[in-house]
Parts: structure tokens; sequence; C-alpha cells
């Protein structure tokens, strides 16, 4: 896993004509790097994740993944590379069971069976849920289904993730684990939410949305702070620092 | 809707029983379903008034009701679609077949009412044979036996998604609908005018969310071809069962079984 | 509308299975040329609409009753003709195994009248050549109505047929007919409604999704039309020309007749081999009272012998229970 980084330079999108949804968007993000993207609903997040996954195609500007541009022909070779995880699990999950959804991928690019089985066993083991390999996916939690569509793109052994929006409708103890979970991962991570507290516990550099374009690209710790930046663009301070901020112990929010 | 839930939550009862770990639910399930379209094709093909021929074929639905330990209770439930149709077709033959057909003691028994119970017997039968199958056999492995009998991987991948959607659907069906009611108190069911919007509704987020089906299957390399792991191997006693049951079906529908034990005794 | 397996005969059934699986394999190759890698999500998530709209009540105006949707026209507006019936198949097969709505042997009868009908007349014969030159609210009501109406009409006539030919009710045909078709007339008219409310609310909002508006190519020409419903005349002229030879089981009785002459004409051996071939063939479609001069007087035993039957294995059964019950426990 050497050498993985994305160069967004000045990509915009539009659905409609007329209606811009993504502005003059550029960044990088290198090997290891975690990139929490935030913004008020409807900034563009979750498009900006749909276009570094090719799943449109008719943008403006260039996305290139380890130096391969993506586009059409290049569409099957960078999906390969980049695991995507949805919102609503459920959409996600589309097999019967979670053994038969995680061996969707592995299957697809023609693996043989003993080497689907072992994937399937790494990737239920990294989201520590090898007890649901049989489990039929309507049977599953939320965050056990949360968990599952992880492992299910983690069996094509990405080497960047995206996550759209991770952390909605999971209790405390299923987003703690998930905040563990993926700490330990050492992909490069792109995850999209208004959820501050779980960026502020997950990511190291957070990039801020408003109206399709960025407004801010750096530390966590700076952005997640500033209570007026964060305020002008629909956003409050994480509940912990503001919690803290109050309490006058500000030094020690970064638990 | 409380009627949306229970359908929910029957589907998904029946699930868990044929997930149950039980020698009839590891039978291979293109045997199961050999034997199920056997049976009902032998019960239905019954003449109309040999009842005592047809009743001998109660001994499958006793015998796997038992063994299998199935509530029997549960199969009686499932006839409450088809038994009332049924009824409605067999009423009238006691009133236009008068012909006397048999005496028990003395009662005359006239052709219509002996059709008349052979044509219920016969959707009682039915039921619970069907029953039997889909309590023993989940889904995804009578799709399985459907892909062994060739037909084409493109409709059986569609039932399989139709299965996996149908709760997830019923559910969102069932919050429209909820919500619709909570704000319409003692209305039995949607207004003329709530017609269009309320069911579009579903059906655009139904779309909507096929579309996203469609983009994870795409980011994980569907090209149009789905494919399938384990195999479910036929073992012998697959076979040994497959050969019991159609012995036996064919012996109590051709051969006098019945009159010949019967006389025995009379 | 779903038929239960008790009403229908072997023989009809299986033909019924026979046409019904020519229509699925025809839609099957015709969803292939279209290589669409989308329309099997679509297909299936759309069948499982169809299955939750089903289960919701609309209240028809002025009196107590519900209405529900009809699936078949509705996919169809949606899906095609194709990917629709295809559905169709799915959601069918489902509501008999899970809820036991229709029989297993009966499903080929029930994917013709339902799906059959509600895709293949419904989609062509009326969606699609009203719909070709662009759509609007008024049409779509109407080819729903239509639809619906039209689709229902032939289900249930066919459902009237089918149990006809399988020798099952004792009612007259006519009567049978009388009580059935004002019935689903008015069913129909009712789903017409409730599917054209939710295709008018689509067309307004997202009108790109409807099938077959404005579609360029495949032209529907007057010829075509007609070949078309030629077609169905005959189809419904054979089926009511073999219930007219006077006799409720006219298919199956006319089959005997042509195995019975084929028996007569072979000799020595062969005709053993034949008669037992016959034998096991006639045993499906056994409607014939071979024995009915003895019925009368041996079905007393005969039912005193399933009843003997029944008792012992229902005691073995228990046996089985209970040793198995000591032998968990030990």
């Amino acid at each position: 896993m050497s050498h993985i980084h994305m160069e967004i330079e000045q990509l915009s999108f539009s659905y409609e004509k007329k209606v811009p949804v993504l502005k003059d968007i550029s960044f990088f993000a290198g090997e290891r790097e975690s990139i929490g993207v935030i913004g008020a609903n409807g900034v563009g997040k979750s498009t900006l994740l749909k276009l570094l996954v090719g799943l449109h195609l008719d943008f403006e500007g260039s996305i290139r993944i380890e130096e391969i541009p993506l586009e059409k022909k290049t569409l099957g070779k960078i999906r390969e590379k980049i695991g995507y995880v949805f919102q609503d699990a459920d959409s996600q999950l589309f097999m019967p069971n979670v053994f038969e959804d995680a061996a969707f991928a592995p299957r697809n690019y023609g693996l043989p069976e003993e080497e689907v089985n072992r994937r399937v066993e790494m990737a239920l083991r990294a989201v520590h849920i090898e007890h649901l390999r049989e489990k039929p996916i309507y049977k599953l939690s939320g965050g056990e289904k949360k968990l599952a569509s992880i492992a299910v793109i983690l069996t094509m052994l990405p080497d960047i993730i995206l996550m759209d929006e991770p952390s909605i409708a999971l209790d405390p103890r299923n987003r703690r684990n998930l905040i563990a979970i993926l700490n330990q991962f050492d992909h490069l991570k792109i995850i999209a939410s208004h959820d501050l507290d779980f960026i502020w516990d997950t990511c190291e550099r957070t990039i801020l949305m408003a109206d399709g374009g960025i407004v801010c690209d750096g530390r966590t710790e700076d952005i997640l702070r500033d209570e007026k930046l964060l305020e002008e663009h629909g956003l409050e301070l994480p509940l912990s620092i503001y919690r803290n901020n109050h309490a006058g112990y500000a030094e020690n929010a970064n638990i | 809707m409380s009627n949306i839930s229970r359908t929910i939550y029957e589907i998904q009862s029946l699930d868990a029983l044929a997930k149950e770990k039980r020698w009839i639910n590891e039978l291979h399930p293109l045997v199961k379903i050999c034997v199920t379209m056997l049976y009902i094709g032998m019960t239905v093909s019954f003449p109309k008034y040999c009842l005592g021929g047809l009743l001998a074929m109660a001994v499958y639905p006793v015998i796997l009701f038992t063994v299998g330990e199935l509530s029997f209770r549960a199969g009686l439930r499932r006839l409450r679609i088809v038994l009332p149709l049924v009824c409605v077709v067999g009423v009238f033959n006691p009133f236009f077949d008068r012909e006397i057909y048999a005496y028990l003691g003395k009662v005359a028994v006239s052709g219509g009412v002996l059709s008349m119970v052979t044509l219920m017997l016969k959707g009682v039968f039915t039921v619970f044979a069907s029953y039997l199958l889909i309590a023993t056999t989940t889904v995804e492995k009578i799709c399985y036996a459907l892909r062994m009998l060739h037909l084409p991987k493109l409709f059986v991948t569609q039932l399989l998604l139709i299965y996996r959607y149908i709760g997830v659907l019923s559910e969102e069906a069932g919050r429209i609908t909820r919500a619709y009611e909570l704000r319409a108190p003692g209305q039995k069911g949607i207004h003329v005018k709530a017609w269009g919007t309320l069911v579009g509704q579903l059906l655009l987020r139904s779309m909507d969310r096929a579309e996203q089906i469609y983009e994870s299957m795409c980011l994980r390399g569907y090209q149009g071809e789905f494919y399938y792991g384990d195999k479910i191997k036929m073992r012998g006693r697959d076979i040994v069962y497959l050969c019991i049951w159609t012995a036996a079906l064919i012996a109590l529908r051709c051969l006098p079984v019945t009159e010949k034990i019967g006389s025995l005794f009379m | 509308m779903h038929m239960a397996d008790a009403l229908i005969g072997p023989a009809v059934a299986a033909t019924m299975y026979a046409c019904s699986g020519v229509a699925g394999g025809y839609s099957v190759r015709k969803i292939r040329l279209e290589n669409d890698p989308k329309k099997i999500p679509v297909m299936g998530v759309m069948g499982a609409f169809v299955f939750a709209a089903q289960m919701i009540n609309f209240t028809i105006p002025g009196t107590g009753s519900s209405g529900h949707l009809c699936g078949g026209m509705m996919l169809s507006a949606l899906l095609g003709p194709y990917g629709g019936f295809l559905a169709m198949i799915g959601v069918l097969l489902i509501q008999c195994l899970l809820f036991a709505d229709g029989g297993l042997l009966a499903l080929g009868c029930n994917i013709w009248n339902m799906a059959f009908y509600g895709c293949f007349l419904g989609a062509l014969l009326i969606w699609k050549p009203m719909m070709k030159r662009g759509a609007s609210k008024a049409k779509i009501v109407a080819a729903s109505l239509l639809g619906c109406v039209l689709t229902l009409q032939l289900g249930a006539f066919s459902v009237t047929v089918e149990t006809f030919l399988s020798g099952v009710p004792e009612l007259p045909f006519s009567a049978f007919v009388a009580a059935m078709q004002p019935i689903h007339l008015a069913i129909g008219l009712v789903e017409g409604l409730i599917t054209a409310a939710v295709l008018c609310f689509v067309y307004e909002v997202r009108p790109e999704l409807l099938w077959g508006v404005e579609a360029e190519g495949g032209r529907w020409t007057l010829r075509k039309t007609l070949s078309v419903f030629g077609a169905l005349a005959l189809l419904l002229g054979g089926a009511l020309s073999l219930f007219a030879s006077g006799y409720p089981d006219g298919l199956e009785w006319s089959m005997e007749r042509v195995a019975g002459t084929a028996e007569l004409e072979a000799a020595g051996s062969v005709y053993e081999r034949a008669a037992a071939i016959q034998g096991a063939a006639s045993l499906l479609p056994d409607y014939a009272f071979q024995h009915s001069d003895s019925m009368a007087g041996t079905s007393l035993s005969g039912i005193a012998g399933a009843v003997i039957v029944l008792l012992l294995c229902a005691g073995c059964c228990y046996l089985f229970k209970f040793f198995k019950k000591n032998i968990d426990h030990e």
C-alpha cells in the first residue's frame, strides 16, 4: 500500500445544466490520511463522494487516483481501489445474507472460491462480525448493518475508503465501536458527515464545504474549534468541545 | 398499519422456521420441491367422488407435520385465503348434483356433497403441502433449486432481490400509511385524494433505492452477471427420501390401497 | 383472483405452466437483448414495491369497502411488458410460497391470468399505442382504466374457463361467468383508478420513469394491431370451442380419446407397453369415472381404510416423537 493518493483539480459538476452542485473543488489526499468532509445538508458532500468513485462521469476538471485519471476506460481499475460505504446500508447490502453479500465483489473479480472465503473471513474479522456470517440481512441491527456494509467493501482490498454519513442512526455504543474500528484502518479515508463529533474522533484533517465549494481545508482541531466559521456555514461546534469550552477546560478536549 | 407489520412478521418467522436445523430442513431443496409438486399433482388428480383415496393422501401432511415438528395450527392459519375461495366454488355442488351416490348408514349422500367434500379436502391438503415446503426450505434454497432446474439466472436473481426488499419496502409502506393514519383518524383506508401522492412517494423512493442498489453493485464489479457460491450437494438420504415418497404417492393414487385395508376390517 | 390448487386439474395446470413458461422465456430473451445491467435491480425492487403497495388499503368513496393496486399494469407502465412480466412472476411466486395466496400447481394459471394479460396486452395493446405520441394525464387515466378493466375481465374469464376445463364446479358455466365478470368489472375500475392516480403522480414528478412514452423506433402499425387482435381471437376461440364440446372435461376427454385410439392400433407386447404408458399417463388427467359402478359400493370401505392408515401413521409418528424425545433427554 504505497503511494496511495488522490488528486482533485478544479472539479465542477451539475445534475441539470444551470444548477451547479460542485464548483471548482481542488484538493490532494495522501497516504494514510483521514479526511472529514463537513458541511450543512445539501452542500454537495455526497455528490463529491459519488464523483470520486465515478458514479457520474460528466464532470469538469480532473480526478486522479495514483496518477490514473478517472474516466470511462479506467473505471474498473479505479473502482477496485476504492470502497464506498453508502449512507443507507439496506441499499448497499442487497444479497440474502452477510456472507453472500461480502462474497459479491470478489466473485465478480473472478477469484476462486477459497480465495473468496479467505477474503470474507478477513473482512468480517476486521470489523469484528465473524459471528454474523450466515445471518440474513434483515435480521441485523442498525449498527451491525453498518459494520457489514464496511466489511463487504473490505473484501475488495481497497486502498481508499469513502464513507457517506457513517454515523447516522447509530446508538452511542455502536458509534464508539465504529470509531475504534475506523481508527485501526490505515487506508486513505474520506468521510462525509455533518456529525462533527464523529469527524473529531476519526479525522486529522477536515474540509469544510459550503454551497458546492471548499471554504476551508485544514487540521480538524483548528476548524472544529472555530465557532464563528462553523456557525457561518450552518454548523455548530462539536458537542464535546462546546461542553469543554463552557466548562472551562478546553485544554482537555482532545481525549 | 398493523396489517403490514403482521405481514412482515409472518415473512420473518417463516424464514426463521426454515433456517432451523432439523433434518427435514437439511434435505435437498430440489427433492422437496419435486415431492411437493408430485403430491399436489396426485392429490388434485383424484376423481371428484373418490373420497376414500383422497383421505389417504393425508398421510403426507400428517407425517411431515409430526416428524418435521411443525405447528399444525400455523398450517391451519394459512388456509384463511384459499379455503373461502374453494368453498364458494364447492358449495354449489350439492345443489346441482343431487344423484345419490352412497349411503352412510341410513343417510343418503349425493354426488354433490361428496364432490364438495373432496374439493375442500384437496384445498386443505394442497395448502398444507406448500406450507410444509416453505416452512422447511428458505426462499434462497428454493431459488437455488430453481437454478438447478435451469431457470434463467436473470429471473432467479430478480426473485432474490424481490424477496430481499419486500421487508424493506413494506416497512416503508407501513411508515407512510401510519403517518397518514395518525393525521387522519377514523378513516379505514387511504382517501381518494391521497391515492396518487402516497403510493407515488413510495414508488419514487423505491426507484431511488433501486438506483442506489445498482450503484452498490457496480462499485463492486457487477457487469450484468451474478455469481453464486456454495453448492448444495445431493446426498444419499435425499435420493432415498425422493424415492420413498414417489413410490408411496403413486401407490396411494393408483392402487386401491385404502379399499383393500378397509375391506379387511369390514 | 389467485387460483387455488384445488380448483384446477393437472392437465390444465401443466398447459398453463407451459404457456406462461413460453411467455416468460420470451421475456427473458427480450430483456437480455436490451442488455441493460440496471434492469435486474430495478425489476427486483419494483416487484417488492408492488408487493408492498398491494398491502395498502384504499378507501373507495361512497362505499365502505377498500381496493388495492393493480400490479401488472403498474409494472408494465414502469418497466415495459417484459420486465414487468418477469417481476410479476416473481411477486406471484413469492405470494404463493409465503402466504398461500394461490397454489404452487396453479402458479402457471395465475401467471397467465394476472401477469400475462396485464403486462403483455395492457402494455403492448393499450399503453404503448396510446403513449406513442407523448403522454398526458387524460391519456394515462384512460389507459390505466382501460388496461385494468380489460386485463381483469380476461383474467376472470380465464379463471372460469380453467376451472371448468378441470371439471371442478358443478355450477353451470354461464352462471359462473355471470358472477365473475361483473365483480371483476368493479374491481378493475377501482384498480384502474388507483393505478391511474399513482402513474399521474409519477408523470408529474418524474415523467422519465414511465415506459414507452415517446419511444422511438418499433412503430405500432394498424396491421400489427390487427394481427395481435387476430391471434388473441384465435386463442380465445380455441379455448371456448374446447369448452363448447359440451363436456366440462373437454380437454382431457379429447386427450384420452386420442390416446385410446392409439392404443387400439397397437398389438402384442407393444400393446401392453403402450397400455402401461397410457395407464401412467392417464393417471394425471384422470377424470373419467373408471370405477363408477363399483365406486358406490367400495367407497365406504375405502374411507374406512384411509382412516385406518391415517391412525396407524399418526400412531407411528407419535411413537417416533416419543422415542426421539427420550433419546434427546438422555
